[in-house]
This record gives C-alpha cells, structure tokens and sequence, in this order.
C-alpha cells in the first residue's frame, strides 16, 4: 500500500510540477475529444436523418391489367409472409384513378374513357434490408412472378443516398482514428518534454535503485491524470454547447441535439486512455 | 567483496579502463586516485552497473557483470551507495523526501522509512535541516544529503566519484571524516578522488592510483 500511495502521490504532484507542458497536454487531448465528440454528434444524427429518408422509400409493383383477382390476393397473401417487408399497401384501379385526379386534378375516364391504371402494391422494407444490393435482390425476385408487370423504385436516389452514407461513415471514422493517433502522439510528446525536464528524476531514482516500474508509474499516473482532466475539460464544454443550442439557438437551427450520459463517460475514458497510451509510450522511450 | 577480473571496458573513444585485475574486501577503504581520463569514474560506474565491461567481468558479491539479468541491477544498486560531486538530489524536494526516494524505491513502510530517515539524518548532522531544499543548504550540507540518501538503504559499499570537488577544504576534511566513521562501522567505502591531501586523514587506507585506464600502483 505504501508504495502505490508514493507512487500515486508522485503523479499527481507530477502533474503539478509539470506546469506549462502539462497544461498543454490537457490543452491538446480537450481539443482532440472535443473535435471527436462533436463529429460524432454531427454523424450520428446526419447518418439518423439519412436512415430516416430511407424510411420514406417505397417500392412500387404494378400487376398486369390481365391478371385474374384470384392470382392478385394470392401474391399479396405472399407479400404478406415476405420477412423484407415491414409494410403492404394495395392500391387497385379505382384507388389508383382517384390518386391520379388528387395528384393531376383531372379525372382519368375524362381523358381516356377508359381506366388505363394498373392495380399496384405498395411495400416498404424493414430498415436492414433500405440498401441497394437488399432492394436489388427483393425487385428481381418480385419481377419473376408472372403477374407482375413492373418493379419500380428511385434506384439512383438510393445510390446517392448510400454514396453519402458511406462518406459520412468514414469520414468520421478517419477523423475519429486521425484525431486519436495525433492526440496520443501530441500528448506523449508533451509528456516527453516533461520528462526532459525532469530527467534528474529518472536518473537519480536509478542509481538508487528504483525499478523501471517505479519510474515509469509516477509519469504514467500523471499522463493519464492529464487525459482524464482533458476529456473532462471537453465534456464540459460540449455540454455547455448542447446547453446553448437546446435552450436558446433551437429556434433558428430547428436542431435539437439528445445525447446520453454514456456519451460524456465515453468521452472521459477515450481522453483518459489517450492519456495512459500517450505516457506508457513516452516513458518506454526515455527510458529505453 | 568486489572482484575485477581481467576487466576492458571503453565507453567512448579514449575513455575506459583495460586489464583491470584486483579485489577489494569488506569494510574496506579505498582511494582511487589519477588524472583526469584516468579510469576512476570508469570504474565506480562498473561497480554500479551503469556500464558493463567488453571483456572480463566485476563480481560484487553474488551479482556477476556478465550474467546479471537487466531486472536484478535495481536491487544490486540497493546494496551499493553513491555519492556525485553534484550530490544529483531533487531540488524540488525537501532534505526527508529526497532520502526518504531511496527506500520508496525498495518497498519500504512508511513507519521504518520514517525512523531510519531520522537516524541517518541524524548520523550525518542534519536532524535540525530534515524539510529544507537542498537550494537552501550549503555544498557540504547538500553532500551530507548525499551520504544519507546512500547509506539509508545500509549498502554493502559506498562509492564517492569526487565527493569534495565542490567542498572548500575544511568542509572536505569533515566529509572524510565522516565517510571513514561509516566505514568503522564496517561498510566499505570507495572514493575516487584527485586530492591527495585527504588521503592521511584515513589511516590504513588502500591506495589505487590509475592512469590512461590501467591500474599504474596498488599500496
């Protein structure tokens, strides 16, 4: 007990000790959990409003004028089975000519005198399967059956969608992995330059026999003291940001950001291990 | 005790020590005497294993230059006292804490670090100094230090790499005396040294004298 006590004491006074390089250590990891925490805010909630666009896609499958009513209730019998299909809708001739007059403003008899429209089916795909390659496979199959005339679907709308999709992904991703090796090499070298600076430390606790564990925890305590008071540093700010746009700036953005408590403590331990890494790093080179 | 047997060892170009073969017993004191370059530092260094020789090997009791594991040097080092010409203490800490590191770093309890930082302090005539800085303590105090950070962990041999090089001489004639007290008391003292004045004041004595990396005279 007595030596982790000396040894978490010695980080700590460390950290005061440190001064200047430690303040800017915790300047560094703030910024770098601040850059990722509000990324992923950004990319989290851009990423729900494309999946709820996604929510708005329908595939329509008209049926051919000839099929016969038997062989139409038996393919929307099995629609109804298909696990893909979260919603079924059927829209028969006289309801397709109604939806023409309420979109056109003109009766469809008047123009044709006769009604040309197809009975259709309307389905919307459970979220997993609102993806090109799902939606792809699903038409094909549809277009099969003999009494479907057309699958149709905003093909390219999709493709664009899921092109965005993935640059957001892994944009985020990037910074995310970007921010994180800079932040911990930031920060391993500003504990570098604290150990520099301190190396008559090191040197006289060899020479008096200290293992290399005893030197190194002191310096690895304080590192990691130094992420968690980063990231604790960010937090604070971001949530005082969130504060700002819920409470007073909603209005203009209509944005309203909801984020958990998990994502604070997510937050705190990213800082907290850059820190631990960033330390464990620079000390294992000053001492190698 | 200590056991050079057939030592080289060359750090730098022109710098080392080259056929290095004698012993020093228990208890005893030793100067180590020679010009600058001569080896002297040298050879304190490869008593504490900070360098390790090319050929041959130094024996310190049970701990052998060409077979020591890296994790066994903290604890020779633990059983082996040193003392700088620039006492290399922490001046961001007071005179206990800097004694006090020494048995930190070999696990000791708070209770028997406190009572033998004192006793120590004490033995060295800074009881009445224990939470000063060093920056506010004179060269010899600081030195004083020194020897107690070295002799708390009651090390088998004290090694002194010019420990009077900053001392005015009377201050370096009360750091002999003090460092042959502590060798009455039966540890072996080493002190690598170019003032040869000091060497009278320690009757009994062995003499080593070196020059450009050999041992030149043993007396």
């Amino acid at each position: 007990m007595t030596i982790l006590w000396f040894l978490f004491k010695e980080g700590f006074k460390g950290l005061i000790r440190s001064k200047y390089s430690g303040v800017f250590s915790i300047f560094i990891i703030t910024i770098s959990i601040m850059i990722v925490g509000l990324g992923y805010v950004a990319a989290r909630d851009t990423l729900f409003m494309v999946e709820n666009i996604k929510a708005q896609f329908d595939v329509d499958i008209f049926i051919k004028q000839t099929a016969a009513n038997d062989d139409i209730a038996s393919f929307e019998k099995k629609l109804a089975q298909m696990e893909e299909i979260e919603h079924l809708g059927y829209i028969s001739p006289e309801d397709a000519a109604v939806k023409f007059k309420k979109e056109f403003g003109e009766d469809i008899f008047d123009i044709l005198d006769y009604n040309p429209l197809p009975p259709s089916f309307t389905i919307r795909l459970k979220p997993i399967y609102r993806n090109l390659i799902s939606v792809e496979a699903i038409a094909n199959i549809l277009q099969s059956d003999p009494i479907v005339d057309e699958v149709k679907y905003r093909k390219n709308f999709l493709i664009i969608l899921e092109k965005y999709q993935r640059i957001i992904l892994f944009s985020v991703l990037g910074i995310f992995v970007v921010l994180t090796v800079i932040s911990i090499a930031l920060t391993s070298n500003s504990i570098k330059m604290t150990i520099f600076a301190r190396r008559d430390i090191i040197s006289t606790m060899k020479l008096i026999g200290a293992t290399d564990l005893f030197v190194k925890t002191p310096f690895v305590i304080e590192g990691t003291l130094e992420g968690g008071i980063g990231a604790l540093l960010a937090s604070l700010i971001i949530y005082s940001f969130f504060y700002l746009q819920n409470t007073y700036l909603q209005s203009f953005f209509d944005y309203r950001v909801v984020v958990s408590y998990r994502f604070y403590i997510g937050l705190i331990v990213l800082g907290t291990f850059m820190g631990l890494v960033g330390s464990r790093r620079a000390v294992k080179k000053f001492l190698d | 005790m200590i056991s050079f047997i057939n030592v080289k060892c060359t750090f730098r170009k022109n710098a080392g020590v080259k056929k290095l073969n004698f012993s020093i017993d228990d208890g005893e004191f030793v100067f180590l005497t020679g010009p600058s370059g001569a080896g002297k530092s040298t050879l304190l260094r490869l008593i504490y294993m900070d360098l390790f020789p090319e050929k041959g090997k130094v024996l310190i009791r049970d701990y052998d230059s060409s077979s020591i594991k890296d994790r066994d040097i903290p604890l020779l080092r633990r059983k082996v006292g040193m003392i700088f010409q620039d006492y290399q203490l922490l001046k961001d800490r007071d005179v206990y804490q800097n004694v006090a590191l020494a048995l930190y770093a070999s696990h000791y309890k708070t209770r028997e670090i406190k009572s033998r930082v004192y006793s120590v302090l004490n033995q060295v005539g800074l009881g009445h100094r224990v939470h000063h800085k060093p920056t506010e303590l004179s060269g010899g105090e600081q030195q004083r230090v020194a020897i107690a950070r070295a002799l708390v962990k009651e090390p088998i041999v004290l090694l002194a790499d010019e420990p009077t090089g900053n001392l005015d001489p009377r201050v370096s004639v009360e750091l002999i005396n003090l460092l042959n007290k502590i060798n009455k008391k039966g540890t072996a003292v080493i002190v690598a040294t170019h003032n040869y004045s000091l060497i009278p004041r320690v009757p009994g004595a062995r003499l080593i004298q070196m020059n450009e990396g050999e041992v030149t005279s043993i007396t």
